[in-house]
């Protein structure tokens, strides 16, 4: 879609001031706002577009775990608002200045559920049926197992199955 | 293409585990053995993979068809000609015999 | 509310209330779009559905409004239809999903699929038909 594409971080307490200028520099098309988790702090990231889509730009923040308030952009944009509501329900942001409606989930439900360390229970105690590796027998007796690298199941990570 | 059952043709699976082990609903439980075989004029014998039992749950398979992709031998595929219906879950899940007779009569 | 015969069998009368809980609903249209159950005019017949379809993903949230209706008409037998009624289906290992129905209700026919086919819906209805129950 577009040609170049600029990326900044910066610290959250300017955020809202730099997606200000960003947009006052002409990229007042508001494309995404979304939130990765990269385990040890959160990142937003917000992408603007110029509006001949010629340009565009990145620009995120980190939140670390213990402090996971930003401020909100919906008054800039305010299609943004509903990012943010995403955002806070899957990631457990919250957007100050938005009312953070529930925008899917139940509000009697537990921890966000795009978190790295939400586990899925069912995949820890569902017995992964890939885990079993043809014996050897000779004459009907097993002899032992065939020593190869023991199989996680997929989407399982180490650190949920010596929970 | 009508996606109704996955047929297994037991002569050309090696159980080598891996449309199990890919499976994104964990509904193929496999169980097999390994046997020794000297095939005639060959100096040492070889080690074949034997399957004993190969299971589907079709109350949790998704119909994503990953299984039929990934097998190496072919020897899953699909098959257009039932619908499974019955008055107990557990009949929902189907052993060798009945993930290949009915594939033999329908063709 | 649309009601329907079935085209192989034309006494069973099917009456359609649509009120989906995802996309395995849809194989009732489909069934109907295909000629498998055709549309009759005419007045409401029965006063209480014989067949309750639970067809869809169950979440523990919509879980209480699915057993009131459950519960509202007693004499009704249900249809588990597609993988998530029946087992969680795809979303055997999300924490919202109901892993299956049955855990609740006696469910009298398992349908398996994801989606079932339409012709397996019409199967279903005649199996339940053929054991006493005429929908
Ligand atoms: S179709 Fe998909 S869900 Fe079904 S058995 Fe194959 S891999 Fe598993
Ligand atoms: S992938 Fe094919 S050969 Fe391997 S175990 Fe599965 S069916 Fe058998």
């Amino acid at each position: 879609m577009t040609a170049v594409m600029a990326m900044e971080s910066v610290p959250v307490d300017t955020w809202h001031e730099r997606v200000h200028q960003v947009k006052q520099r002409g990229f007042g098309f508001f494309d995404f706002l979304t939130a990765v988790d990269r385990n040890s702090f959160v990142e937003v990231v917000v992408h603007l577009v110029r509006e001949d889509l010629s340009d565009s730009y990145l620009i995120s923040t980190m939140l670390s775990n213990e402090n996971l308030h930003i401020d909100s952009i919906e008054t800039l944009f305010p299609g943004a608002g509903w990012h943010e509501r995403e955002v806070g329900e899957m990631f457990g942001v919250k957007f100050e200045g938005n009312d953070m409606q529930k925008l899917l989930r139940h509000e009697t439900l537990g921890l966000p559920p795009l978190r790295k360390n939400i586990v899925l229970s069912a995949r820890v105690v569902t017995e992964w049926p890939g885990a079993a590796e043809p014996e050897i027998k000779q004459d009907g007796r097993k002899v032992g197992n065939p020593s190869r690298r023991r199989q996680r199941p997929p989407g399982a990570p180490e650190s949920w199955l010596q929970q | 293409m009508i996606h109704s059952f996955i047929a297994l043709l037991p002569d050309k699976c090696t159980s080598c585990m891996l449309c199990v082990r890919e499976c994104p609903a964990w509904c193929i439980h496999l169980d097999s053995h390994t046997e020794e075989v000297t095939d005639a004029g060959a100096r040492r014998p070889k080690k074949i993979n034997v399957l004993d039992s190969f299971d589907i749950d079709y109350s949790l398979c998704m119909y994503c068809g990953i299984c039929v992709d990934v097998c190496p031998f072919d020897a899953l595929e699909w098959d257009q000609h039932r619908a499974l219906i019955s008055d107990s879950r557990a009949d929902l899940t189907l052993g060798i015999t009945q993930l290949t007779s009915e594939n033999d009569s329908a063709n | 509310m649309t009601r329907y015969q079935l085209a192989e069998h034309p006494t069973i009368e099917v009456e359609v209330i649509t009120a989906g809980l995802a996309c395995c609903t849809l194989e009732v249209e489909a069934a109907a779009t295909a000629g498998l159950l055709l549309p009759v005019s005419g007045e409401q017949i029965s006063p209480a559905p014989s067949i309750l379809v639970i067809s869809g993903t169950v979440t523990d949230a919509l879980l209480p409004a699915v057993l009131a209706q459950i519960d509202r008409f007693p004499e009704a037998r249900l249809m588990s239809f597609g993988a998530c009624a029946t087992s969680g289906g795809p979303y055997w290992d999300s924490p919202p999903v109901t892993k299956g129905i049955d855990q609740f209700a006696d469910v009298a026919v398992y349908v398996a699929g994801c989606p079932p086919r339409p012709d397996a819906f019409v199967a279903a209805l005649l199996d339940l038909a053929h054991s006493g129950v005429a929908p």
